[in-house]
C-alpha cells in the first residue's frame, strides 16, 4: 500500500556551537577578541539523519538521555531551522514537547486556553468552538476562571494536555508528556492518544517507557549520539537499544511494571 | 517595498494572536490591582497634577499653560520610550517560548508596540479633559492628532525591531537603551521648545528623528496650527527608514534568535 509521508527528514543534521563562558556582554567579546581566542566546539546533536514516517503511523523515538530525540522533534516542529537537509511536514502540527509553555501564570485557565491555541496556530473562533471539551477534558471545574499560578501540577498539565490534543492536529508530536500526572489521568490520555491513531493521525512519541513502546508504536526510531542506530519492529529496536545499557538495567527494564 | 507589503501581511495574518498577546500584556499589568485599567487614565492624570504644582506655582515657566504644552509631547515621549524599552526585552523575554513552539518572531515585537499604542490613546483622555480644565483653548486640529500618531507607531516598530534582535545577541543593549532614552529625552524639544536653543545650534537638534512628529503633536494641540508639509514628509520618511533597517535586521536573524535566547 502507497502511503504519502506526513514527516520526510532528509539527511538533516543539527549543528549546535556550544560555546564554553559565552561572552555575553559585549565587554567579555572585546576582551576575547583581544585575546584571539574564541572558546568554543561545535556539536551536532543530530547527524544526517533521514526518516520518512507515513501518513497514519505512530512512531517511537527513543534513546539514551543526549542521543537527539528531543532535537529531533523540535526540528520536526519547526523550532531549529537544521543546519543542513531537509524537512517537509505534510498537514497541521501540534507539538506537545513541553506542556504548558505559553501559559502565563497570572491568567485564568480560560484566557490561557485562547491564547495557547492562538499560539498554536488556530483561530479564535476555533478555539471558541472547542472551549468547553478542552475544559471537561480537563477536569478543572471552577477553576477554569482561577489564574493558572493557582493550579497543581496535575491541573496544569491536564490543560495543556487538553488544549494541545483538542485542537485536532494531523500531526501530534508528543515528548515524554505522560511523566506527570495520576494514573487514572495517563489512561485517559493514552486513551485519548489511542483515538488519535484509530483515526489515521501520524504521530511522532518520544518516551523512556518501553512497555509504551511495545503497546502503541508500529516501529521505533533508536538514535544513539545524534544518528540512527536501528529502526524498525519496536521489539527489535528496543533489544538493540539494550545492547547500550548495563545488565542490571536490562534485567529492571524487563520486569513487567505492575499498575 | 516588498519588506514592507510582507511585515504587513503577516501583521494581517497574526492580528488575533498578536491582539491576545497585547491584551495580555495589559491585562497582567493591571492584574491584582483594585483600579485595573483606570491606571491608565490616572498615571497621566496625577503626572499632569504633578507637573502642574510645580511647573505653574513652583517654577514660573516663561510659558502659558505650560502643562499642556508639556503634556501633549510627553505623552507621546512615554509612549515611545516604554514600548521601546518593553519591546526590547520582547524576544528574549519569551525565550522560553520560542524555544518550544514554531512561531513567527515578529508578533512579539508588534504586540509590545500594540499593547502600549493602547496607552496612549487612554492616556489623551485625561490630556483633553485637562485642556479645558487650564482654560486653553481646545483646537479644531486634535483631530490631526492620528497623522503623527501613525509616524511615531511605524518609527518605535522599527526601532523596537531593531533593539529586539540586538537584545538577543548582546544583553548589553536593554542597559545602554537606558541610557540612550534619558539622553534622547534632554535632546528632544519635549520639556523646552526648539526656540530655546541658539540659531547655530538647531541643525544639530534637527537631526533627532523624532523632533518632526513631537513638532507636529506640539503644533496641533498647543498653537492649534498643522505642521508644513515638509516636517510631516520628514516624520514619515524617518518612520519607514527605522522600521525598513528595523525590520530588514530583524528577518535576517529571526532564525537564529532560538540559539541564543
Amino acid at each position: 500500500m502507497e502511503r504519502t509521508p506526513a514527516i520526510h527528514v532528509e539527511n538533516v543534521t543539527q549543528r549546535f556551537r556550544v560555546i564554553h563562558e559565552r561572552p555575553d556582554t559585549v565587554r567579555e567579546l572585546f576582551a576575547r577578541f583581544l585575546r584571539h581566542n574564541a572558546s568554543f566546539h561545535d556539536f551536532d546533536a543530530v547527524k544526517r539523519v533521514s526518516l520518512n514516517i507515513p501518513k497514519g503511523q505512530m512512531v517511537g523515538l527513543i534513546g539514551r538521555n543526549g542521543s537527539g530525540k528531543s532535537t529531533l522533534l523540535k526540528i520536526i516542529a519547526g523550532v531549529y531551522r537544521p543546519t543542513k537537509g531537509t524537512v517537509q511536514v505534510e498537514g497541521t502540527l501540534a507539538p506537545l514537547i513541553e506542556l504548558g509553555a505559553g501559559f502565563h501564570p497570572e491568567l485564568t485557565g480560560r484566557e490561557n486556553i485562547l491564547i495557547n491555541g492562538l499560539l498554536l496556530g488556530y483561530s479564535k473562533r476555533e478555539m471558541a468552538e472547542r472551549e468547553g471539551s478542552i475544559i471537561e477534558f480537563a477536569e478543572l471545574g471552577d477553576f477554569i476562571d482561577a489564574p493558572v499560578k493557582q493550579y497543581s501540577s496535575g491541573m496544569y498539565t491536564r490543560l495543556a494536555f487538553a488544549v494541545a490534543t483538542e485542537v485536532d492536529p494531523d500531526i501530534l508530536l508528543l515528548d515524554e508528556i505522560l511523566a506527570v500526572g495520576d494514573a487514572p489521568f495517563k489512561q485517559k490520555c493514552l486513551g485519548r492518544i489511542e483515538s488519535f491513531r484509530e483515526r489515521g493521525k501520524t504521530i511522532v512519541y518520544v518516551t523512556h517507557d518501553m512497555q509504551q513502546i511495545r503497546n502503541y508504536c508500529d516501529r521505533a526510531v533508536l538514535l544513539e549520539r545524534g544518528e540512527i542506530m536501528a529502526e524498525g519492529d519496536p521489539e527489535e529496536v528496543i533489544r538493540s537499544y539494550m545492547t547500550l545499557w548495563s545488565p542490571e538495567a536490562v534485567a529492571a527494564a524487563m520486569t513487567p511494571v505492575t499498575s | 517595498m516588498l519588506l514592507m507589503i510582507q511585515l504587513l501581511r503577516d501583521v494581517v495574518r497574526y492580528r488575533e494572536l498578536i491582539w491576545a498577546l497585547a491584551l495580555k500584556e495589559l491585562k497582567v499589568r493591571y492584574k491584582r490591582s483594585v483600579l485595573g485599567f483606570l491606571w491608565a487614565l490616572l498615571n497621566p492624570a496625577l503626572l499632569m497634577l504633578v507637573l502642574t504644582a510645580v511647573f505653574a506655582s513652583i517654577m514660573k515657566f516663561p510659558i502659558p499653560h505650560y502643562p499642556v504644552f508639556l503634556l501633549c509631547v510627553l505623552l507621546p515621549w512615554t509612549f515611545f520610550s516604554q514600548a521601546l524599552a518593553y519591546g526590547a526585552e520582547s524576544i528574549v523575554g519569551n525565550g522560553d517560548l520560542i524555544k518550544k513552539v514554531k512561531l513567527p518572531k515578529m508578533i512579539f515585537p508588534v504586540a509590545a508596540l500594540v499593547s502600549n499604542l493602547i496607552n496612549l490613546l487612554l492616556s489623551l483622555i485625561p490630556l483633553a479633559l485637562l485642556v479645558p480644565l487650564l482654560r486653553h483653548p481646545f483646537y479644531a486640529t486634535w483631530l490631526y492628532l492620528p497623522v503623527p500618531m501613525l509616524a511615531l507607531a511605524i518609527f518605535t516598530l522599527g526601532a523596537i525591531f531593531f533593539f529586539s534582535a540586538a537584545n538577543v545577541y548582546y544583553r548589553d543593549v536593554s542597559h545602554i537603551l537606558q541610557v540612550v532614552l534619558s539622553a534622547w529625552f534632554y535632546i528632544t524639544p519635549i520639556i523646552y521648545p526648539l526656540d530655546f536653543i541658539p540659531e547655530k545650534f538647531r541643525w544639530i537638534f534637527k537631526l533627532n528623528p523624532l523632533i518632526y512628529v513631537v513638532n507636529g503633536f506640539r503644533l496641533a494641540v498647543y498653537y492649534g496650527q498643522l505642521p508644513h508639509l515638509q516636517s510631516i514628509a520628514a516624520s514619515f520618511i524617518c518612520a519607514f527608514l527605522m522600521l525598513f533597517i528595523g525590520f530588514y535586521l530583524f528577518r535576517k536573524h529571526q532564525n537564529d534568535f532560538v540559539f541564543y535566547v
